[in-house]
Parts: structure tokens; sequence; C-alpha cells
């Protein structure tokens, strides 16, 4: 079947290589992942300027679009993280609407969603984990590690209780990706899972092709469900990271 | 193929379920530990393909980096200018409408003190003229009562003394009827002085019943 045209549903995780390049000995060739990244930080950041382009008084629809995202991750840092969060809102910012350019431009067919890469979605995650880490040790010093003993707890209970804090504290990279990565990939294995089998179906030809309708049906009301996926998962990411930040800074 | 797709289904159900919680790294050896048994050609999960890891991780940093730089540099601070633009702009709107209804709250005190003032004058004005002028009629009347006082004072003098002369010479006129009817009649001669007195006395008698 496979052989007939048929692709499997994870097919389109695949990495193509569009540009081969190797450096110290890696392949770093530009892919079709690489290629929707640059989409979309290039699509995210021409919209952006496009609609900020008048800076007018009153905002028109594509500049009200434009400050609202602005506006949103704004809000977002300032009630999570407070005012000392200022200085992290550019890397938030770009953080949340590279995530959620990314899911959405995956969603339009043919495309390629990067935050399927359990790679890409690790690698952000960790290094949002070294850089609060960090931040929190430069900020607190040897204090830091308080943060691992929950306060008021029962003394007997307080060395079962660091075990615990300190294995959640490290499950948080793991959770913060896999939460991103497995949410895509689910959600775009079903639609290709559907999709497959509406094609299957109709291909049988005569009274079966009716049949078809129903997992096309599924399919359209799948979308809309992976429409509100990625941009709900785009914001956990965000969220999660401001709360990390606000830990880090404040300790509890 | 059915069944294959079927154990993906599964698969990705359950990562999907076990994401929110920590436990899915173990989900993820398993599958992982698959995919690298079958090899890159049979299909496997592709993201577990370690050999496309080093170029997806330096894109990333590569693009993620540049455009965490153009949304620092020239995005965020644009549309910051543009937002805090429009709120100095608004503060400054509020803060001039609210001097000028100030401005205007003054001015309307200013007015309506004003008015207020005419309005006392205009009141005590006219209370003044009000005064004025019943104090005039007031000494006119009091001249022409007078002088009405004293035209009636003098007509009543003339009437009295107009009547006093007439009963006079309704006194003589009767004494000397009566003195030429008794000398018809009787042929004695009565002298003037003797009927005067007659006629004095009677007058005197029918006095008091004219008066009642």
């Amino acid at each position: 079947m496979a052989s007939q045209g048929m692709h499997s549903p994870v097919e389109q995780f695949e990495i193509k290589p569009l540009i081969e390049l190797s450096a110290a000995g890696f392949d770093v060739s530009f892919t079709n992942s690489s290629l929707f990244m640059l989409l979309a930080i290039l699509v995210s950041g021409v919209f952006l300027m496009t609609a900020m382009r008048q800076g007018e008084l009153v905002p028109g629809r594509m500049q009200g679009a434009a400050e609202m995202m602005y506006e949103f991750v704004a809000d977002m840092v300032r009630s999570n993280v407070g005012s000392e969060g200022r200085a992290y809102f550019p890397f938030i910012f770009t953080l949340f609407v590279f995530l959620l350019f990314g899911n959405m431009l995956g969603l339009i067919p043919y495309s390629y969603t990067f935050t399927s890469q359990i790679v890409v979605t690790f690698f952000m995650a960790a290094f949002v984990f070294v850089g609060v880490t960090l931040i929190a040790l430069f900020k607190h010093g040897l204090h830091f590690f308080s943060f691992f003993v929950p306060a008021g707890a029962p003394k007997v209970l307080i060395p079962f209780l660091i075990v615990i804090e300190v294995i959640s504290y490290f499950v948080r990279p793991v959770s913060l990706s896999v939460r991103l990565f497995a949410n895509m990939l689910a959600g775009h294995t079903m639609l290709k899972v559907f999709a497959g089998l509406a094609v299957m179906i109709s291909g049988a030809g005569g009274l079966a092709m009716a049949g078809s309708l129903l997992p096309f049906l599924a399919l359209i009301g799948l979308t809309g469900l992976e429409v509100l996926v990625a941009a709900l998962q785009a914001y956990v990411f965000t969220i999660l990271t401001c709360m990390y930040l606000n830990d880090a800074l404040h300790l509890h | 193929m059915v069944c294959k797709m079927g154990t993906n289904m599964a698969k990705s159900g359950m990562m999907r379920c076990l994401s929110l919680a920590t436990g899915t790294g173990f989900g993820l050896a398993v599958t992982g530990g698959q995919a690298f048994a079958a090899g890159a050609s049979e299909p496997g999960l592709p993201q577990l393909d370690i050999s496309t890891w080093p170029s997806q991780i330096f894109w990333l940093i590569v693009i993620f980096g540049v455009g965490y730089v153009m949304m620092a540099k020239i995005v965020t601070p644009k549309i910051g200018t543009v937002l805090e633009d429009r709120r100095t702009r608004l503060d400054g709107d509020l803060g001039k409408a609210r001097e000028a209804s100030a401005e205007a709250a003054k001015i309307r005190a200013e007015y309506e003190a004003d008015l207020e003032a005419a309005r006392n004058d205009a009141a005590a004005f006219a209370r003044k003229a009000a005064a004025e002028a019943a104090e005039k009629a007031a000494s006119v009347e009091g001249k022409a009562d007078k002088k009405l006082a004293s035209k009636v004072a003098t007509a009543e003098k003339k009437l009295a003394s107009a009547k006093a002369e007439a009963m006079e010479n309704l006194n003589t006129v009767a004494a000397e009827a009566a003195l030429d009817a008794v000398k018809g009649l009787t042929g004695l001669k009565a002298t003037k002085a003797q009927a005067e007195k007659v006629v004095k006395a009677a007058a005197k008698a029918m006095a008091p019943q004219e008066a009642n």
C-alpha cells in the first residue's frame, strides 16, 4: 500500500535537507524544518513591522492585532514576573511569536511544523531551564538552594520533600518540551490519519465514496481544534517560561 | 497499513495523555528504542533520528538568535514607542481637558457671582425706588388731604353762614307776613318788635322738631 502512494502518517515529520551543509564534522544542512523556523520569524517580523509602519494614534485592524500581541505578552510578563521581568520581555515576546507562528504555519497543508520536533522543543526548554537557573544563581547565590526546601514543612519530612522538589525542578525542561512536542505530533498525526482515511475510502469508489465524507468532516473539526491547540501551546510554553523566571527572580 | 496507523495513533494518544505528567520521558524512551531499531528508512518517528539533530539545533540557534535581535532591537521598541506615544498623548489630552474643564468651572462661578451681584443690585434698586415712590405718594396724598379738608371746612363755614343768614331773613319775612296778617284780620296794630318776638319764639319751638 505504501508503494501505491499511501503515506505513513508520520512521514510528514521527516527532515528533508534543502541545502546540504556541514561544519566541524556536523551535518548542518538547511532543511524544511529550518525553512519554517525562518518563515516563522520572517512572517511574524514582516507582519508586525507592516502593521506598525504608520504607528497611528488610532490603530487599524492590522496595527490593533500587532499591539494586541504585544500587550498580551507584556501583561503576561507583568502579572507573572513583575517589574523585574521587563529586561526579559524581548526574549519572552520572541519566544511566543516564534512558537505561535511556527505552530500556525505548520497547519497550512504541505508546510512543516518544526515544533513537532522534540529536539527543537527540548533545546528551547533546556535553554530556558539553564537560563533561569543561572539567573537564580547569580541573583541569590547559595541562597538559591533554599528553593528546594518548602517553608513550614515538618522537620521529619524535609529530606523527602527536598528529593521531590529537586526531581520536580529537573523535570521542568522535560515536561515543558514534551508538552509542546507531543501536542503537535499527536495533532498532526491525527490530521494525517483522518485525511488518509478519507482518501482511502473514496478510493474504493461507488457507494463507499459517500462514506469518505465522515472522516472528512471529522478532519474539518480537528483542524479547528488544532488551531486552538497551536495557539494554546504557544501560550502555555510562554507562560510557563514566565513562571520559571518568576521563581528564579523571587524564589517562590 | 491500518494496523500501523493504529499503533501510531495509540502511541500519539498515549503521548498526549502523558504529556501533562512528568513521566512522559519513559514513553519517549520506549518509542525511541523502536525507532533506532527500525532504522531511518523504516517508518519510525523521524523526530528520533538523531542524525538530523545537529542541523536543527544549529538553525534554531541561528534563526532564533536573529529573530531575538530583530524583535529586541526593532519590533518591540517600535510597538512600545507607539503605545507610549499614545499613552502620553492621551494623558496630555486628558490633562488639557481637565484644565479646560477647571477653567470653564471658574468662569462659570465668576459669571454666577456677577449675576448674583447684579440681581442683588437690581433688587436693592427696586426696593429703594419703591420706597421713594411710596414716600412721595404719601406726601402728595397728605397735602391733597389737607387742601381738601380746608376746602371742605370753608365750604361748610360758608354753608353755615348762608344758612344762618337765610334763617334770619326767613324770620324777618315771617314777622312781616305775620304783621300784615294781623293787621288785615284784626285791624289791630302790632308793632314790628312784637311780631319778631313771636316769630322767634315759634322758630325756637320748632327747632328741636326739625332736628329730629
